[in-house]
């Protein structure tokens, strides 16, 4: 899976725009929207917010967590602890590079979510290179990662589960008997 | 391009795959075996005599490859008899438990892995400890086989360095990085080396432009003899 797949999946979210048009209720497959009011705000996917912000038919409003007091509150806690923790959004990469590129002048200080979201990103590879690490070194078979976001998964998983293959393979030679021989003449 | 090509991969097990080519490139390799019984009008082929005639006298030394090894190779009847190369043997596989990242696998390879893995097929009774130096050099430990202590901590060394190097090193000459690397783990970089790209991509945007294919590229300009004839 690429990332542009994992960002097509992001673009279902709800976000909230106001917009500065009028139109009746829309009936789309997978759900009705609007109806549409000059400044009254409603909640769209992010998809059609970003193709009406680019047609100036509407302002974004910035979802609830990204605000730079709650990110690094968020950040510091995830600095904090061990294990992954719980997320403001399943796709808070996508949501941040998407909401930022688009419609920055909607959201205040857009830099410094833009950093503080980058800095999250990276404490938490590094604390999943770390897992990984230790998952190979315990002989683990499973594991549970209730708390990463597709968009992480996605960028290691290919090589995770490819050098978790890799060792399975080389674990069952050991175990004798099993497997046909080679050809008998 | 790459998206539409499924090459088959190497078996890395006690069977190879039938199509891969790299198990094909990987079965090439020699052999160190002894010759149990006498191999008549076979000395041209192992250089070892002038006529076709000649026949190889039994306990002389062969170089054979693997695949042709498996082939003669019974525990009942015996043909030839198989020794282990001398990377598998005690003496490395020491230095594999005291540090795997220190060896260079390209060089001692380059198909570290499912060569010995193969070579499980001769039950040496080497077998189980040749098993788990192969797995303890990609990084993991099973159950100690033999008395040996082994810490852990030097299985996984050469996973984790694999792990960081691909995910870290972006925009940066690898070829250093994957020098010492057995081919099978170079697949495994060049795995992770794309998960950090494409990641990297979408986030600069360039995912989103849409860029001519590759292969439109390669063609170049034709000229209009070339298309004719």
């Amino acid at each position: 899976m690429e990332p542009a797949e994992v960002e097509f999946l992001a673009e279902k979210e709800l976000v909230t725009i106001v917009p500065n048009f009028s139109l009746d209720r829309i009936h789309l497959i997978g759900g009705d929207l609007g109806p549409f009011n000059p400044g009254l705000p409603v909640e769209v996917p992010v998809w059609l917010a970003i193709n009406l912000k680019q047609r100036q038919k509407c302002r974004l409003i910035p979802p609830e967590w990204m605000d730079v007091g709650k990110l690094e509150e968020i950040r510091d806690q995830e600095r904090k602890e061990d294990t992954f923790t719980p997320m403001p959004s399943p796709y808070y990469m996508e949501l941040t590079k998407l909401l930022l590129n688009y419609a920055s002048d909607n959201i205040p200080r857009a830099d410094e979510i833009r950093t503080l979201v980058k800095d999250t990103w990276d404490t938490r590879m590094a604390k999943l290179r770390l897992s990984a690490d230790s998952f190979v070194r315990q002989q683990e078979a499973h594991a549970k990662l209730d708390n990463l976001t597709l968009m992480e998964i996605n960028t290691a998983g290919t090589f995770l589960t490819q050098a978790l293959d890799h060792m399975y393979k080389l674990r069952t030679n050991l175990q004798p008997g099993e497997g046909s021989h080679s050809q008998e003449f | 391009m790459s998206e539409a090509y499924f090459p088959v991969g190497p078996g890395l097990g006690m069977e190879e795959n039938f199509l891969s080519l790299d198990d094909i490139l990987m079965s090439q390799e020699k052999l160190p075996g002894r010759a149990e019984s006498a191999l008549p009008r076979l000395a041209v082929l192992m250089g070892q005599g002038a006529s076709s005639a000649e026949s190889v006298p039994e306990g002389s030394k062969l170089e054979i490859p693997l695949w042709l090894a498996k082939g003669l190779h019974d525990s009942k009847r015996r043909i030839i008899s198989v020794e282990l190369p001398k990377i598998y043997k005690e003496a490395w596989r020491t230095v594999f438990s005291a540090d795997a990242n220190v060896v260079d696998l390209h060089k001692m390879g380059p198909y570290y892995y499912g060569f010995g893995s193969q070579l499980l097929n001769f039950e040496n009774p080497e077998n189980p400890e040749i098993a788990q130096t192969i797995l303890q050099a990609t990084g993991v430990a099973v159950l100690p086989v033999s008395d040996s202590v082994c810490s852990p901590q030097t299985f996984v060394a050469r996973f984790r360095r694999i792990m960081d190097s691909s995910q870290n090193a972006y925009n940066e000459d690898t070829s250093a990085l994957v020098a010492r690397l057995d081919e099978l783990e170079r697949a495994l970089f060049q795995v992770g080396q794309k998960g950090l790209n494409d990641f990297q991509c979408w986030e600069k945007g360039q995912a989103s432009q849409i860029t001519a294919s590759s292969l439109v590229q390669n063609y170049g300009k034709r000229k209009l003899t070339e298309v004719d004839g």
